[in-house]
């Protein structure tokens, strides 16, 4: 059965608006992040885009706090206090069989950014806060984790139940920049049309 | 000068690892997170010496690190006014120091004089 016209556009709304209220989060309460909610969270980046199929990344769930503990002693980018890590790893050896070429094949980043987007925006589905981490020290985490040699961490995305703090901002800071800045249209330096009505 | 020791070692370790750590990412990262990093290691700093801080300089202490920890991220939104706050947060640190040091030489003249 095809969808009508109006149960697309609700479920498109539906889609940015879980995109446009999404924020970084970085102060978190105590509780724990449900094994249900993890669950989600890993199912969506198995749905991120992935470059020819080949899924090169791993996982990994971090729950118990003295873990959490060193990894964030060795993350300086982590300055959030979470309940749960999720890891994005590269798997070298999986990358050899797929002959990927880590450093050189650009893919693998995107694919790496893509999972990552997909599992902030559903733990903002969720009712949780993230927070990713990439400012972090390879050599520390590898070692704070026992991650064998073969299996790189690339991205720390932190989660937890979001914690009521209002973010100090002053007046001509930074905010979401309109499309339109974004966006050439057909060629560089041709801007976007304007919006029919608007 | 009081020599009392204001970090624990479990502290010491954890801000050894933030800073070797740090250096290792400010390598490829663009050159003013080093300087975030730095600030952010003088508040992890200042949250163990306000745990063991025994010396009058509390309050001081307290508002600093607030301070440091609202404009440590405009980094990240505002950078005017965080390269703003960095010029002038050194001086607010030497005037601490001076008036840490000035109550010190205070305490051991009279000790001196009893």
């Amino acid at each position: 059965m095809t969808a009508t016209l109006e149960q697309t556009s609700s479920a498109a709304e539906t889609v940015l608006q879980t995109m446009r209220t999404r924020r970084v989060v970085r102060s978190f309460t105590d509780e724990p992040v449900s094994e249900a909610h993890l669950r989600m969270i890993l199912e969506s980046a198995r749905w991120a885009l992935s470059a020819g199929n080949r899924y090169i990344s791993k996982f990994l769930v971090v729950q118990d706090p003295n873990r959490i503990r060193l990894v964030k002693a060795v993350s300086p980018g982590m300055l959030a206090k979470p309940t749960a890590l999720i890891v994005i790893l590269t798997d070298l050896h999986k990358a050899a069989e797929q002959q990927v070429q880590i450093g050189r094949d650009t893919a693998t980043e995107v694919d790496i950014g893509t999972a990552a987007q997909n599992m902030s925006v559903m733990a903002h589905a969720l009712g949780l806060g993230s927070c990713p981490a990439t400012s972090f020290s390879r050599s520390g985490v590898a070692a704070t984790l026992d991650l064998p040699p073969t299996l790189i961490p690339e991205f720390i995305l932190q989660l937890g139940h979001p914690a009521p703090q209002p973010r100090v901002m002053r007046s001509g800071a930074v905010t979401k920049l309109p499309v339109e800045s974004l966006t050439y249209w057909e060629q560089v330096g041709r801007p976007m049309p304007r919006q029919a009505g608007g | 000068m009081a020599d009392k020791l204001v970090v624990s070692e479990d502290e010491a370790y954890d801000l050894l690892a933030h800073l070797i750590s740090s250096a290792e990412i400010c390598t490829f990262e663009p050159y003013h997170y080093g300087t975030f990093r730095l600030l952010d290691a003088a508040s992890r700093l200042m949250e163990s010496m306000l745990r063991h801080e025994s010396n009058g300089n509390r309050e001081w202490l307290q508002a600093f690190k607030k301070e440091v920890d609202e404009k440590k991220v405009w980094m990240m939104w505002d950078r005017d006014g965080y390269f703003r706050f960095l010029r002038e947060a050194g001086g607010k640190v030497g005037q601490a120091l001076k008036e840490r040091q000035a109550r010190s030489m205070a305490t051991a003249h009279s000790r001196n004089d009893r």
